[in-house]
């Protein structure tokens, strides 16, 4: 994979011992420093949400009382969470069957209308976001769909399709024929050839989409800020935006901390765990244009 | 670098003359064509629906007068496109967008080839850096920004306490409180954000670069600069150039950030075109008209950049 | 090629079938609106209790006061109110995309300088029957019945009345050496005893504070100063502001000397309203004008005088603001949502509840409630509430024009306190342009 093979610039041989360290040093300490300011804020959050803080429910000393607020504010942080987790599923769902079958089509067939159908779904990538979600503020409200979870989901997957369509259609042609071609001569359907033969070999596709679609939804704002208007069904980042002025006075920064620190975690674990898929879908990006 | 996907029909020649089984099977049956939009269904009828609709939608609203609780109430253009330009937040949006565009463009540009330029060798002090710069890329951008927003207080902030200490600042200091720092606060949490992600895209680029042409124009004597602009930059310009679209498109499009560090203030110095949209269809003005107006308004502007931007990569592409 | 035709055929009946289902979508009536359950005037005067669960909307100043009341009807009805507090900013948001689509609660609150907007616009459900039943009707406060009517229809009941006073701190009032019994009489009196609280030049401590980035503070403190001199801020129909006349002009120049001087909390200038009710109850500030609705939680930590607010020639004045409620479009249970909106204007709600926690009553009837007369304090707050001075403004773009984020109003305000421009001519006709929208 790309990220993980560099080739050296204008290579010397490098200075070995004692004297190869002192010289380097200062990149040493100018990349460390790099690397602090990029990791400090999110160290900070998470240390401050369960810090004693004035103004917030942790006053004194360190515990987690900002978690507690959080617990107790509105439906509770459970709530929001599972909003969060339902929306991502089915945003995840949709959008790896949606692809799947897709990347299939246009990888494997030809059919009337394949080209022009390929580009409508690159060209909602040029929309903004903004035309588009006022017009699905009134189709989801026609279609009965207002304020839904799942009509929210569907909007989000449609925002994923063209990154998604476009992933597993390469994932799906830099497949051999021949395994197809196999499958389909011992008598499957194409159905099953795609189950049986093509599926494990486009997983690692499936996998950055469904990331990608999973942080997608797990992290969108605006979205679920014109869709949804009641507050037991909003998702995680609009429920932490507006908790900040919930109470008159005082603005609670370490429970907003403490929203952070909820809303990153997943985020940052699965970026860990799954850094090359991230780092292959960003590849794409600059692949696709 | 292709832009444009690969397109491949190897099925829609049938090869004269020549059959092989294989190829037959594979070949232009109508079973297989039915099959083909079969499976490419679900993929039409969420563009059609979700995407096609709207779009058709956002036309005809924008050309009516539709309140957000009245509804439908007829044709009035242009009435809204003239309402929409005639705002008295209008103009100072559009320029705010611009400057805010360009300045981060230009910083975010500059800070991720200069990261992407410092950790191109493969070292393991370089995976551990890469990993650093590319972990604030795992968070939302409203996550992101809520942090700031934590990290920006007055009061607290660890940042301002710094400047104190470092004499910078008398006093506490107030990141998001006049114009001029909160474009530059908000600066600061992009570029925290995206660099990761644009370094990556340039390292890809970078490496690309056969480290064979650095040894010839070392042996020319092309000093280290004239390496970087002569060799470096030319061959890595279509990802610079991509970057530079991204980057662009994604902050005309700005409002995560500014609705949650500054809901477009103080005194509506930090409002961008997407806030404007926002605030006309559901903050008072209610009225869906007008925001579908300026929405078509940003897609014409945001088409009409992206297609000069394609043309002249294309153009500088040979 | 031969097959191209049936393919041809099948592909485009599918495509009219796609075609079909989007114009079917966009044809049909939007669905969730218009809720016809019932009436609510199908329980009698008092409505219906039957145990049924009713969602109720309120800001979150006003949080205090909501959840008194919802706590005290949940204790003694089958019926369950469910409350959901919203921060001030979104509220007209939250509102607007829930009314849009069909998805308001059975009860919410508004704003009253909002209620004549959204009245208008269909948001609430008649009610003027069920008012008229009222054996106290004719004494519900004028001002939010008028905000809420259209076309002689009444829509909304008052929910919670806020009302702006002059507040001070007597401990630091006695450490300047001022009367601490008593406060400013005068705009000059405000002036004056803000800067010698300043003047002791205790950390931390100021003479006053204001909301400097927020319209509804302002015109919620400021405006009582324009009105104490007799003068009025909009024309009575609304649609022009008068807020270029002397005495105005005099207000701003006071609130410039102020801050010139120093004795302002440099956080004003920033505060967006989020905020701006913090400071006097840590003991910070001298001497403000400030919501009457948070005189108990300020007893907690001040001790704290009160007096209506005066205009640079004397006289006192009050802004009447706070919520009213009414039932939503969109309710399915409106029997209930009555029951609730009659109990919350009996005697029990008004005396035993909100003005036994230092609430004023929205009945003029209950003024002098056995709650009212303990406290001095709340007697010349209900005074003030109702001298000829004190008023509600009415109009139907207030929110445009003074509320909303940047609007003209904070503009307007901004300039001439911070920002040393000298246009008030022209941010003033920015003002009743967006008015006359």
């Amino acid at each position: 994979m790309a990220a993980t093979t560099y080739r050296v610039q204008g290579a010397r041989p490098r200075s070995a011992g004692l004297t190869g360290l002192a010289l380097r040093t200062p990149y040493y300490v100018l990349t460390g420093g790099l690397a602090i300011i990029f990791l400090f804020p999110l160290f900070w959050a998470g240390i401050r949400s369960v810090s004693p803080q004035p103004g917030t429910a942790q006053v004194h000393g360190w515990g987690m009382g900002n978690y507690n607020t959080l617990v107790h504010y509105q439906s509770g942080i459970w709530q929001f969470v599972m909003n969060s987790a339902v929306i991502s599923g089915l945003t995840v769902v949709f959008t790896l069957a949606v692809s799947l079958l897709g990347g299939y089509a246009f990888a494997r067939f030809s059919f009337p209308g394949k080209n022009v159908l390929f580009m409508l779904t690159l060209a909602i990538l040029m929309v903004p976001y903004a035309t588009l979600l006022i017009p699905l503020y009134v189709l989801l409200d026609r279609l009965g769909l207002q304020n839904s979870l799942l009509g929210l989901s569907l909007v989000l997957t449609m925002f994923q399709l063209p990154f998604a369509t476009f992933m597993m259609r390469i994932s799906f042609e830099s497949v051999p024929r021949e395994l197809e071609e196999a499958a389909l001569v011992d008598g499957c359907g194409s159905f099953k050839a795609l189950l049986r033969v093509l599926l494990p070999s486009v997983r690692p596709g499936l996998v950055t989409v469904g990331l990608f679609a999973f942080l997608a939804a797990w992290n969108d704002f605006i979205t679920p800020l014109v869709l949804i208007s009641d507050s037991t069904k909003w998702p995680l980042p609009v429920a932490i935006a507006n908790l900040r002025g919930l109470v008159m006075g005082v603005v609670d920064y370490g429970a907003t901390e403490a929203g952070v620190a909820v809303l990153a975690l997943p985020c940052i674990v699965l970026f860990i765990l799954l850094q090359r898929q991230y780092v292959r879908g960003f590849m794409s990006g600059a692949i696709k244009g | 670098m292709s832009v444009h996907p690969p397109t491949t029909h190897p099925e829609s020649l049938s090869p004269p003359g020549a059959v092989s089984s294989g190829r037959r099977r594979l070949g232009l049956s109508r079973r297989r064509r039915l099959a083909g939009w079969a499976y490419a269904t679900p993929t039409a009828a969420f563009v059609a629906v979700f995407f096609v609709v709207p779009l058709l939608l956002v036309a005809q609203m924008s050309v009516s007068d539709w309140g957000l609780f009245n509804g439908d109430q007829g044709l009035n253009a242009p009435h809204n496109f003239s309402a929409a330009v005639d705002q008295r937040l209008f103009w100072p949006a559009v320029r705010f967008t611009v400057e805010y565009t360009v300045v981060t463009t230009v910083i975010l540009m500059g800070c991720a080839l200069g990261l992407a330029l410092l950790v191109q060798e493969a070292t393991r002090w370089n995976g551990f850096l890469r990993t650093a710069i590319l972990v604030p890329s795992a968070l939302g951008l409203a996550s992101a920004s809520l942090l700031f927003f934590a990290f920006y207080n007055s009061d607290t902030s660890p940042l301002g306490q710094a400047m104190q200490h470092l004499g910078l600042a008398n006093g506490p200091v107030s990141f998001l409180g006049t114009p001029g720092h909160a474009l530059w606060s908000t600066v600061a949490l992009i570029v925290w954000r995206y660099a990761g992600f644009y370094m990556l895209l340039l390292l890809v680029a970078l490496q690309s670069i056969s480290a064979d042409v650095y040894e010839a124009a070392e042996i020319d004597g092309a000093g280290v600069r004239q390496r970087f602009t002569r060799i470096t930059l030319p061959l890595i310009r279509p990802t610079l150039a991509l970057c530079t679209i991204l980057c662009v498109t994604g902050s005309l499009l700005a409002f995560d950030q500014f609705y949650i560090l500054t809901k477009g203030g103080p005194d509506n110095s930090t409002l961008t075109i997407v806030q404007l949209i926002y605030n006309a269809a559901f903050q008072g003005r209610n009225d869906l008209g007008l925001a579908a107006a300026l929405s078509i308004i940003v897609l014409g502007a945001l088409l009409v950049l992206n297609i000069g931007q394609f043309r002249w990569l294309r153009g500088k592409e040979d | 090629m031969i097959s191209i035709r049936s393919t041809g055929r099948r592909r485009r009946r599918a495509f009219t079938a796609l075609v079909a289902v989007a114009a079917v979508s966009l044809a049909a009536c939007s669905s969730g609106s218009g809720a016809k359950g019932g009436s609510v005037a199908q329980g009698g005067i008092n409505g219906t209790d039957d145990g049924a669960s009713l969602t109720l909307w309120t800001r979150a100043p006003l949080e205090l006061q909501a959840n008194q009341l919802v706590k005290a009807y949940n204790a003694s009805h089958k019926n369950q109110v469910k409350l959901t507090v919203v921060p001030n900013d979104d509220y007209v948001s939250k509102v607007g995309a829930a009314a849009g689509s069909g998805g308001l609660p059975d009860l919410f609150a508004a704003d009253i300088v909002y209620v004549p907007n959204w009245t208008k616009a269909g948001l609430f459900q008649d009610l003027t029957g069920q008012i008229n039943k009222l054996p106290f009707a004719a004494s519900i406060n004028k001002g939010h019945l008028t905000a809420g009517t259209y076309r002689g229809k009444e829509y909304v009941l008052p929910f919670i009345l806020d009302l702006s006073v002059m507040m001070w701190n007597k401990t630091l009032y006695k450490a300047a050496g001022l009367d601490p019994n008593k406060g400013p009489a005068t705009l000059a009196d405000f002036v004056t005893q803000a800067k010698a609280i300043a003047a002791l030049h205790k950390p931390g401590v100021y003479g006053t504070y204001f909301g400097g980035n927020c319209g509804g503070c302002g015109v919620f403190t400021w405006f009582p100063m324009i009105w104490a001199s007799g003068k009025d801020v909009l024309s009575p129909d609304g649609t022009r502001s008068l807020l270029d006349s002397d005495t105005a002009k005099q207000v701003y120049s006071d609130w410039k000397d102020l801050w010139k001087s120093g004795a302002v909390d440099p956080a004003s200038k920033d505060d967006t309203g989020a905020t701006w009710v913090g400071p006097f109850q840590q003991g910070k500030i001298g001497v403000m004008p400030y919501p009457a609705s948070l005189l108990s939680t300020v007893d907690k930590t001040v001790d704290a005088g009160v007096t209506p607010i005066p205009g640079p020639d004397g006289g006192g004045s009050t802004f009447v603001g706070g919520d009213g409620i009414g039932v939503s479009k969109d309710s399915r249970h409106e029997a209930e949502a009555w029951n609730f909106l009659s109990w919350m204007m009996s005697d029990d709600a008004q005396v035993n509840v909100l003005a036994a926690n230092d609430n004023i009553v929205s009945r003029g009837d209950l003024a002098n409630n056995k709650y009212a007369v303990k406290d001095p304090r709340v007697v010349a707050i209900n005074k003030v509430a109702a001298s000829p001075d004190s008023k509600t403004p009415i109009a139907v773009n207030f929110q445009q024009a003074f509320n909303a984020p940047g609007s003209p109003w904070v503009t307007l305000l901004r300039d001439q306190v911070f920002n040393g421009k000298d246009n008030v001519a022209q941010d003033n006709s920015a003002i009743t342009s967006v008015l006359g929208q």
